[in-house]
């Protein structure tokens, strides 16, 4: 699509009965402009809007919507641009794998996750709004005889001197004879202080269908002759069904089916009640001899501590500035402690589920399904049915919660579906029950990290090590991008670089230990632990340094004064420096470019080891806010889920097999464990970098810091449970 | 066969009586607004009103509610006019909105037994619920808006 951005127009291109205009806009800009008309013909790319002769603006949104508003706030760029009225644009759902609309944060691929929707999208869907914006604007000045140097936009309009008003729609339906598509990268954008649709608060679009129950996921789907599957999957990762007595399941009625597949069995039945109920009437024999049978969560880590203190070999270098091992043995003072996380699960509250129609020759399928890439999502229908893409025909549906659950390279809920709908023949519903869900999680690694720091004797940080010991989730959920990657893991190390302090000596490396657990993308990524072992360690070396927490992490933002505005903006809020004896806790930390300051307020109740949230407070600045209430919803949302990842969630495996089944024992938090959250945005003249995971990483580090302030222990080992909460009272 | 009201509607079903009211409503009824999250009495995504009480769907079989009055999210209000449905508008509440019919649901049960709770009754009250995307202190805002509002 690049390349091509001065071509002039001929009268060829538009056909008779024009009903609208079509704007072909690759991320590298527009490479055509057509008029649509009953006989469009076909073309070798989708559009990224088209604005209809009624003045309807439909607008691509190339992601995915999982609650994170993307939805909403991409195609808000693109219309912002083009000053389009928001009330005349129509959202259109990306359903291919089409790469002309590639998230440019992952290399083209259509992949939501990682909050990049906004930052990766930002410049192009502004050049193309814009673009397509200086055509309407050519088109008016062509009907009015006028330079179009004196037109301006309305919302929808185009603007004469003399307030002569031509509407999109209008504009639209006189075609576009002897315009000259600009070349994106010479269009002058908006200044911030002129947008009218970014920074202002446009309520989302999926609000009003999420409040009445109409939102349809894919657990929502149903075709005309369509049959549910429940499956019974292996009980350790690598083992396979060896014999199946599926007689009783298939005597009873309303049963379609037993399908074995790889790593399972699945019933397929009329209904999904008697799907379940046969389910359990099968008997499976599986096989024993997989390697994951010798897993047990404990061992792991304590295998994972060993090499974070003895590298089996030279870990991978993820962040180094100077000498850090040589600052730290050199300081006049230095410390090192270890900390401890366990596997998380994902919970999102929609289980996995996904609708397939494969084709009566096994070699094509409609495919409903919720997950973060239609990229691989494509791929997966690829593999699965050996076919090529242009016989794959997605529907990607809005998500229950996706937090990183619904990235896999291979989706194995899909690929159930398509497996049970090339069986039978008909359209077939998969869904994981929540027990199917815990049990075959893809999770949050375990991961011990290793910290050091030197001190002068003034008590300044002179040299940090930061050491990470959790396997590559990269490796596993994605094995050819790993061999591209390798050794450098962003999932597994994302936060270990502390990016926002300058400190003089600095190394965080990673020793890549053995999976011992399916793996995935989590939100916050690495961050979710990085975090949590930077932080509280800084707080460490803070005391070591008879420093207060604020005023030893101050000295390290001197040159990053956005960093710097969010420590003393949190500060002011929390009113840190009279907190007295209160139970508080300060953190600063974030999430690629974008960053938080948090305080929290803790109560203890030191008898049941329960850790309580009382208050607390958030200083964030992600750049640019497109849309500052969805930024504030995801911010504090984010901040929940730290809160639930410091204090309950933690996954167990033994000899292979997941021990949690449901949120009984599988603790998410709740109503009433959620404090007052306080969050202020930094308003900042900035590329936007996401919100998405940024409330998160603050909060387990700020709550163990709180900890310290009101008992005068550590808390290193995350969640922080009420048995641990207890053994490190008494301890 | 079970005879119950569904959103003011007697309806008649012959589903095996121990089968999940829950699967009832989604898949013979054909009302996707309530959800299945855990089936375990632990999310509170299959909240309906059984005689005008919040329950847990996924806990009732079809059989034990002969003669009851179901009302789910499609029967709070036919076009989203319920006080509660025009708060959560007003305070964006969703994230990715799937615990939200349940959560409305539950909230529901409560202003019609206590129109104007304190907030402490408030988050009491919807602890059975789980919102993973962490909009918990929004749906507070938005019961105490719904409250001032009937
Ligand atoms: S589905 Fe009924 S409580 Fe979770
Ligand atoms: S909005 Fe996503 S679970 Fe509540």
């Amino acid at each position: 699509m690049t390349g091509q951005a001065e071509k002039t127009l001929s009268r060829r291109g538009f056909l008779k009965g024009a009903t609208g205009l079509t704007f072909l806009l690759g991320t590298g800009g527009l490479a055509a402009v057509r008029a649509d008309a009953d006989t469009a013909a076909v073309l070798d790319v989708n559009p990224w809007l088209k604005i209809q002769a009624d003045g309807q603006i439909s607008i691509v949104f190339p992601s995915t919507e999982m609650g994170q508003s993307s939805y909403s706030t991409l195609p808000q760029i693109l219309a912002e641009e083009l000053d389009a009225d928001w009330d005349d644009v129509v959202i259109e759902q990306l359903n291919a794998d089409d790469r002309t609309f590639g998230n440019p944060s992952f290399g083209g691929i259509l992949y939501t996750a990682g909050s990049t929707g906004v930052e990766g999208y930002f410049d192009p869907m502004r050049k193309a709004g814009a673009q397509a914006r200086d055509v309407l604007l050519q088109i008016a000045a062509r009907e009015l005889g006028v330079d179009k140097g004196t037109l301006v936009t309305e919302p929808s309009a185009v603007v004469a001197q003399d307030g002569t008003r031509l509407s999109y729609g209008e504009l639209a339906r006189m075609g576009t004879e002897g315009i000259v598509i600009p070349d994106a990268d010479t269009l002058t954008l908006k200044s911030f202080e002129d947008f009218r649709i970014i920074g202002h608060d446009i309520p989302r679009r999926d609000v009003f269908d999420k409040s009445t129950g109409r939102a349809v996921y894919a657990i929502d789907v149903t075709l005309t002759d369509m049959v549910f599957a429940c499956v019974q999957r292996a009980p350790v990762e690598g083992e396979s069904a060896v014999a199946v007595d599926d007689a009783d399941a298939r005597a009873i009625p309303g049963v379609v089916d037993v399908v074995v597949l790889p790593d399972g069995v699945a019933v397929v039945a009329e209904t999904y009640w008697t799907a379940l109920m046969a389910r359990g009437t099968l008997d499976i024999t599986w096989s024993q001899n997989s390697p994951h049978r010798a897993y047990h969560s404990q061992h792991t880590l304590a295998l994972y501590a060993s090499q974070a203190e003895t590298p089996p070999e030279a870990p991978a270098v993820w962040a180094e500035k100077g000498d850090a091992p040589r600052a730290i043995s050199d300081a006049d003072q230095s410390v090192s402690q270890s900390y401890l996380s366990d596997y998380a699960y994902h919970a999102q509250i929609e289980p996995m589920a996904a609708v397939a129609h494969v084709d009566a020759d096994g070699k094509g399928a409609q495919v409903w399904a919720g997950t973060q890439t239609q990229s691989w999502t494509t791929q997966t229908v690829m593999e699965v049915l050996e076919t090529t893409k242009d016989r794959v025909r997605l529907n990607m549906m809005t998500m229950g919660g996706g937090f990183g659950r619904r990235t896999a390279f291979v989706q194995d809920y899909v690929r159930d579906a398509l497996l049970c709908s090339k069986a039978v023949g008909r359209p077939v519903k998969v869904i994981w029950t929540r027990e199917d869900d815990v049990k075959n999680g893809v999770f949050r690694p375990m991961a011990v990290q290793r910290m050091a720091g030197g001190l002068s004797s003034d008590g300044k940080l002179t040299g940090f090590h930061h050491r990470v010991a959790t396997p590559t989730v990269i490796g596993f959920f994605n094995l050819s991008r790993w061999n591209t990657v390798r050794p450098n893991d962003v999932i597994s190390m994302r936060g270990a670089e502390s990016k926002f302090y300058d400190i003089p000596d600095f190394l965080a490396d990673h020793v890549i230990t053995e999976r011992q657990a399916r793996l995935s993308p989590y939100r916050g990524i690495g961050a979710a632990y990085t975090g949590f072992a930077a932080e509280a360690f800084m707080d460490e070396l803070a005391d070591a340094a008879g420093r207060d927490p604020l005023d030893f992490r101050l000295d390290l933002v001197q040159d990053n004064p956005r960093g710097r505005h969010l420590l003393e903006k949190v500060a002011e809020m929390s009113d840190w420096r009279n907190r007295g004896d209160r139970a508080m806790g300060l953190a600063f930390a974030g999430y690629h470019s974008s960053m938080a300051a948090g305080v929290v307020e803790i109560a203890l109740d030191r008898d049941s080891g329960e850790i309580s949230l009382t208050n607390m407070w958030i200083a964030a600045d992600a750049g640019l806010i497109v849309s500052p209430d969805n930024a504030h919803n995801q911010i504090e949302g984010g901040a929940v889920f730290g809160i639930s990842c410091a204090l309950t969630e933690r996954i167990d495996i033994e000899a292979g097999e997941v021990l949690q089944s449901n949120f009984w024992d599988y603790e998410v938090t709740r109503a009433n464990q959620v404090p007052p959250i306080e969050v202020y945005m930094a308003k900042v003249d900035a590329h936007p970098t996401g919100v998405g995971e940024l409330g998160l990483p603050f909060v387990p580090p700020a709550i163990a810091n709180a900890f310290y302030a009101a008992t005068g222990r550590r808390l290193r080992h995350m969640p922080f449970t009420p048995d641990r909460v207890l053994d490190v009272l008494n301890g | 066969m079970t005879k119950f009201t569904l959103n003011g509607k007697s309806v008649d079903v012959d589903n095996p009586p121990d089968e999940l009211l829950l699967l009832v409503i989604r898949d013979q009824i054909g009302l996707k607004g309530t959800k299945y999250g855990c089936g375990a009495a632990m999310c509170g995504a299959c909240t309906v009103h059984v005689d005008g009480e919040a329950m847990f769907s996924c806990q009732l079989s079809v059989g034990d509610i002969e003669g009851a009055e179901i009302t789910t999210i499609e029967g709070l209000s036919d076009d989203g006019t319920h006080p509660l449905q025009k708060a959560w508008v007003a305070e964006q509440v969703p994230q990715c909105g799937y615990c939200q019919s349940g959560q409305i649901m539950r909230a529901a049960a409560l202003l019609s037994e206590n129109p104007s709770p304190s907030r402490e009754e408030i988050v009491d009250h919807m602890s059975a619920n789980l919102c993973r995307c962490g909009t918990y202190n929004r749906i507070f805002k938005a019961v105490e808006r719904a409250a001032r509002e009937v």
